[in-house]
């Protein structure tokens, strides 16, 4: 789940990591002197699209992003400083402990950064003072004792993947973290409910993702609907989306599943690609079937596994494409 | 399971013990199915929030192979198990796993029989239900053995130690390695292969051409973050090592 930045900011206060002065608003606001204001979206990249405004009149600033349709706005104190740099701390997959990311590189994408230095710091010790002395070295900056402690410790407390401070501005009265990039486990949610209430967030990840395309994709099993995403843009189609509809679906999910991804406007026709072990084709069929007739769009199917022949025949006689074959099912689809 | 001739001697689901199931034992805790019997692995299939006690009593039991079906177990459970199960010399297959199956001779998971047959190719996956489609493309050939080592950021067991098991088995001639983005487990096997470590011949298929980045594809191991793990760097990877690459599931055969 990923956090708002003024969120994830909270989070970087309760760590003792310096923030500049702040309030969240979703109305135009009086404000003395030079200010920062940043629209709240979940989504990055909002300092190309113009989201992140320094203004001297911050009413006028928030009534623009107003009529833009925005309705969620952090004002923030005007913070001079010197240098800017990265750093952040996730889970190293590998090493299987901690890591420690900076770059002297701050405040642009981090992916394009020429110079980025990896510190890993095993959980069994934790930071000690030559971890921070040896990023410090790295950035060319003194005084980031509490920025590594706090982002180290909040990755581990909250279970993040990802803390990120980018930039963090290097001032005369230390270290100040500009932005923030907090990104929780989903799967470790549970353990931490006094989060959830705080930010008044519940996890309502399902899995599916949107995409650009046009032609709508649904599997069982992640590796499976991911693969059939790449067929259809191998196949000269476009993916619209990726959900996977797990192992032994039954009737009712599949139903709702069709439903979901055909409700996307950009949906021409969809893509269905079952290979079961267990799923029973026949309770597929009938799902795919029902929702059928609520979406009326084209449905190629590729129905694999336990009563498949069965499961064919019902999409058959109910007008529906069915396939053994998911290239040929695939191939149809984006001919049609 | 047992239909596939795997030996099932014990269950344990706490408070269900003295009980049976389908003629099967089932014990309170572990310890008490290892006193009773010569335990050579344990699957688990706990629930996510119960999954790394389940793991642990398998382990401090002194079963040396625990297979973890469970998904949605929370990464730092993951990351300290697998720690603990290499300290104490044990394997971890998985977590969110199809398990691992011998075609014809065991499974210890939950692979669909139907899709496999005894052969000479040994299979490493990240994905369940894509291993199960390219094994049945190959059913011609057949395997020696599959190992689906999960989708999972981490996991007990990855494609490089799955594909060194292989080098070293007499059963396999050629390694088919089904990989996706995430993570840089296809990159460290290229430079194995690079280095020579590796001699049998690979062939690869990677999902998640298509995958926009910093969005997770189902697997939880599935993001690229900090552009770590991309589709490309991947194939290029393997590209560089010499290694094939098939551009869908259906092109490996031809490889081979």
């Amino acid at each position: 789940m990923k956090l708002y930045e003024y969120e994830g900011k909270r989070l970087f206060s309760k760590a003792e990591i310096p923030i500049p002065n702040g309030k969240v608003i979703s109305e135009p606001l009086q404000w003395e002197g030079k200010a920062v204001v940043k629209v709240q979206l979940l989504e990055g990249g909002r300092g190309k699209r113009g989201l992140v405004k320094v203004t001297e009149n911050v009413a006028t600033t928030i009534s623009e992003f107003k009529k833009m349709g925005y309705n969620l706005f952090l004002v923030e104190e005007f913070i001079p400083h010197s240098k800017e740099v990265y750093i952040s701390a996730m889970i190293d997959r590998d090493k299987k402990e901690p890591i420690i990311i900076a770059s002297p590189e701050g405040g642009i994408d981090v992916e394009s950064a020429t110079n980025v230095k990896i510190f890993e710091i095993p959980e069994e010790r934790g930071v000690r003072p030559y971890d921070v002395t040896m990023i410090e070295k790295y950035l060319g900056v003194n005084g980031l004792d509490k920025i590594v402690k706090g982002i180290y410790n909040l990755l581990l407390t909250y279970e993040a993947e990802l803390v990120e401070i980018n930039p963090l501005a290097i001032t005369d009265r230390g270290p100040v973290a500009l932005d923030s990039k907090v990104i929780l486990e989903d799967n470790a949610l549970y353990r931490h409910p006094d989060i959830l209430r705080e930010f008044n967030r519940e996890n309502v990840s399902d899995g599916y993702v949107e995409l650009e395309g046009y032609v709508g994709i649904i599997g069982n099993g992640a590796g499976l609907t991911m693969s059939t995403m790449d067929l259809v843009k191998l196949a000269g189609g476009e993916p619209a989306d990726f959900l996977d509809v797990g192992g032994g679906a039954n009737k009712e999910h599949v139903k709702e599943s069709i439903i979901r991804v055909a409700s996307n406007e950009k949906v021409k026709k969809l893509v269905v690609n079952i290979f079961g072990g267990i799923t029973r084709c026949d309770e597929v069929a009938r799902g795919i079937v029902e929702a059928y007739k609520e979406v009326r769009k084209p449905i190629f199917v590729r129905l694999v596994g336990t009563n498949e022949e069965e499961g064919r025949k019902i999409l058959i006689e109910n007008g529906i494409k069915a396939y053994e074959d998911p290239l040929q099912a695939i191939g149809d689809a984006i001919r049609s | 399971m047992r239909n596939y001739g795997t030996k099932v001697v014990a269950g344990v689901t706490p408070g269900k013990g003295g009980t049976e199931i389908e003629g099967i034992p089932v014990y309170d805790n572990v310890a008490d199915a290892v006193k009773e019997h010569n335990i050579e692995a344990s699957i688990v299939f706990v629930p996510g929030k119960f999954a790394a006690d389940a793991v642990y009593e398998a382990l401090d039991s002194g079963i040396n192979l625990v297979v973890v079906i469970t998904e949605h177990i929370p990464v730092l459970d993951t990351m300290r198990f697998v720690k603990y199960a290499k300290n104490k010399g044990a394997r971890i297959i998985g977590p969110n796993c199809p398990g691992i199956m011998v075609p014809e001779q065991i499974s210890l998971g939950i692979m669909p029989p139907r899709a496999f047959k005894k052969g000479k190719i040994g299979i490493a996956s990240r994905s369940g239900t894509l291993t199960y489609e390219v094994a049945n493309d190959l059913k011609h050939i057949g395997q020696s053995t599959v190992i689906g080592v999960g989708g999972d950021p981490i996991i007990g067991t990855d494609l490089v130690d799955a594909a060194l098991a292989f080098e070293e088995d007499p059963e396999t001639e050629k390694i088919v390695v089904i990989g996706e983005i995430g993570g840089t487990s296809e990159e460290r096997l290229a430079s194995l292969v690079k280095r020579g470590k590796i001699k049998k011949k690979i062939v690869a298929y990677i999902a998640g051409l298509t995958a926009p980045r910093e969005k997770r594809m189902g697997h939880a191991g599935a993001v690229v973050y900090m552009g770590m793990g991309s589709f490309q760097s991947k194939v290029t990877a393997f590209k560089e090592a010499d290694i094939s690459v098939a551009q869908t599931p259906f092109d490996i055969k031809k490889l081979l």
